[in-house]
């Protein structure tokens, strides 16, 4: 066991073989028939890669960090290989005035050529002092990259819907690329973090059809973001037979039941997750017994949580989150209460003038 | 005193009601065991598709009440005078008229009938058109969560819900509109049949209401 642990290559270099492999990989992620592979290979290996400026602005880095720490290491290999880094703070080299012209000069000498990836959301408020890099704010940051850029991808629920920036009350005016750039083509690589292949799909994609994979209304491609998480998990069956997990930890949960009634938020989330699975490990928060937190929808802080239940509470001002059917039951309530009280005037009006009627009789 | 015979709830209207009586029952009480199913769950072996059953009768019921709406919605338009819009809403001076007459005698301020109408009292009527828009909403919101990946109705789902979790949650508030109006809308029927004489019960059986000889 020691041996094949010290044995492991750890070798920086992608090869060829792990190179089709995990070019492979993205092509069923995508979805396209094995016949594509060698162009996308060839797309891959093509001198004339767009160069990629990677903008951080509100954000963890949890995204790039999903990227470059997957287990399977090809995929991260080939993410920094096929796409030429000319800025990216995290993996760069040069630091403080020199990453900043590197940026400068990708922006002068590749203008309306190059891939802009934003990561983190952008915030607006105050002028949007919540964010400076270099002096300067992410909204001018983004408002000088952004017409330049051949397409945005953005990734991450930052830089897609503002993610937990843009929770209510959202104090710094949080906001996704798509709510600020609106001439360039951008596309949304949801999730919090989202799955590398999906980011890697979507690259590949553009490098080798040259143009951005279809997506559905919120900008999601499509070949990832198609499906309910549902529709394709493999608890599906354990729903549909009414099996469910009570409480965390009981009998159904220990069975590897359905999660819906511990808040799994699959039926209302749409991501590859199930079938694509993460850290090559055919691993994903269902499989392991905690429910889908919803990370690739829109808003996902203020309407997935409470996590652990199915529905968000009704927020009252003054009273704070009541629970949907408490709220409901309490409406009910007064609702029945006036009709009470209707009907008992109605009764008592009724009683006092047939008393009334009594005595003008006698 | 004598009571003449008047014919007001044209068949179609009176389909539609029982038709939403029952869709609004069945869809109650599969959607609060769609929420949280509430059969045993730990049942292995039987054979038994208890959530996949409910939901179809979900499904069914919400087609049901689809036509329902709709028809109603045609009524509004194409209906006799007693179903039309325009009897409905406070928009003309007999329609106020009805409106002080309704809130007198809801309110037993004085003994005050309108025995001109024959339809729906102007406050029944207004409320019945905020029903149908929320009908509306819930109908949309219902499509959108069981037709995902359908285009139209993610267009408009995205419009007017956002997200799936945001419609669930609309959709979910929006039932507890039903139950309330369920509840009030017996009570007011009951209570305007021991009031008045024009048989508002047995009407929305037979179509036919009740006035006495000599007013027009």
């Amino acid at each position: 066991m020691s041996d094949t642990t010290q044995s492991i290559d750890l070798n920086v270099e992608l090869n060829r073989r792990g190179f089709v492999k995990a070019c492979t990989m993205v092509a069923a992620a995508l979805g396209i028939s094995e016949a594509m592979i060698p162009k996308l290979l060839e797309a891959a290996t093509s001198a004339e890669r767009p160069p990629v400026l990677w903008l951080h602005f509100q954000e963890c880095t949890g995204c790039t960090e999903t990227l470059l720490r997957g287990s399977h290491p090809d995929i991260s290999r080939l993410i920094l290989e096929i796409i030429s880094l000319d800025y990216h703070e995290t993996v760069m080299a040069a630091a403080g005035h020199q990453a900043e012209k590197s940026l400068q000069d990708t922006l002068d000498k590749y203008a309306g050529k190059f891939l802009c990836v934003v990561e983190g959301s952008i915030p607006t408020k105050d002028n949007g002092i919540y964010c400076k890099i270099a002096g300067r704010t992410a909204v001018d940051i983004l408002a000088e990259v952004a017409p330049k850029a051949a397409a945005i991808i953005a990734i991450g629920n930052c830089a897609t819907f503002g993610n937990v920036q843009a929770a209510a009350p959202n104090p710094t005016g949080a906001k996704g690329v798509r709510d600020l750039v609106f001439d360039t083509p951008v596309i949304n690589v949801s999730g919090c973090p989202p799955n590398p292949i999906s980011f890697l799909g979507t690259v590949l994609h553009y490098l080798t059809f040259n143009r951005l994979p279809v997506t559905d209304q919120l900008g999601r491609p499509l070949f990832a973001y198609g499906r309910r998480i549902h529709d394709h998990c493999e608890r599906r069956a354990h729903f549909d037979e009414g099996r469910f997990a009570e409480e965390f930890g009981d009998f159904g949960h220990r069975n590897g039941y359905c999660l819906y009634k511990v808040g799994c938020k699959g039926p209302e989330t749409f991501a590859n997750c199930p079938s694509v699975r993460w850290n090559d490990v055919e691993a994903w928060p269902v499989s392991v017994g905690h429910g889908c937190i919803g990370c690739t929808e829109p808003k996902f802080w203020d309407t997935m949580t409470p996590f652990y239940e199915r529905l968000p509470n009704v927020k009252i001002p003054g009273i704070g989150g009541v629970n949907v059917d408490k709220a409901g039951k309490t409406i009910l309530g007064i609702a029945a209460a006036a009709v009470g009280i209707h009907a008992a005037v109605g009764i008592g009006k009724k009683l006092s003038r047939s008393t009334k009627d009594d005595k003008k009789d006698i | 005193m004598i009571y003449e015979k008047y014919y007001v709830w044209s068949i179609l209207l009176r389909l539609y009601h029982w038709c939403l009586v029952i869709s609004v029952v069945a869809l109650v009480v599969t959607g609060f065991y769609i929420h949280s199913p509430w059969t045993l769950t730990t049942l292995e072996g039987t054979g038994l598709y208890p959530v996949l059953a409910m939901r179809n009768i979900h499904g069914l019921a919400a087609y049901l009440f689809t036509a329902a709406i709709l028809t109603r919605i045609f009524l509004l338009l194409f209906g006799n005078r007693h179903e039309r819009i325009t009897d409905m809403l406070p928009v003309t001076s007999r329609n106020l008229r009805n409106m002080s007459t309704t809130f007198c005698s809801y309110g037993y301020l004085r003994d005050c009938h309108d025995d001109e109408r024959l339809g729906h009292n102007v406050m029944a009527g207004m409320i019945y058109i905020l029903t149908m828009i929320v009908a509306l909403f819930q109908v949309a919101s219902g499509f959108y969560l069981r037709l995902p990946e359908n285009t139209f109705w993610q267009k408009w789902g995205i419009i007017l819900f956002s997200s799936q979790q945001h419609a669930r949650y609309i959709h979910h508030l929006l039932m507890w509109y039903f139950i309330i109006f369920a509840l009030v809308h017996i009570y007011l029927v009951i209570w305007n049949d021991l009031t008045n004489e024009d048989g508002i019960t047995s009407s929305i059986f037979t179509g036919n209401k009740f006035r006495p000889r000599g007013i027009k």
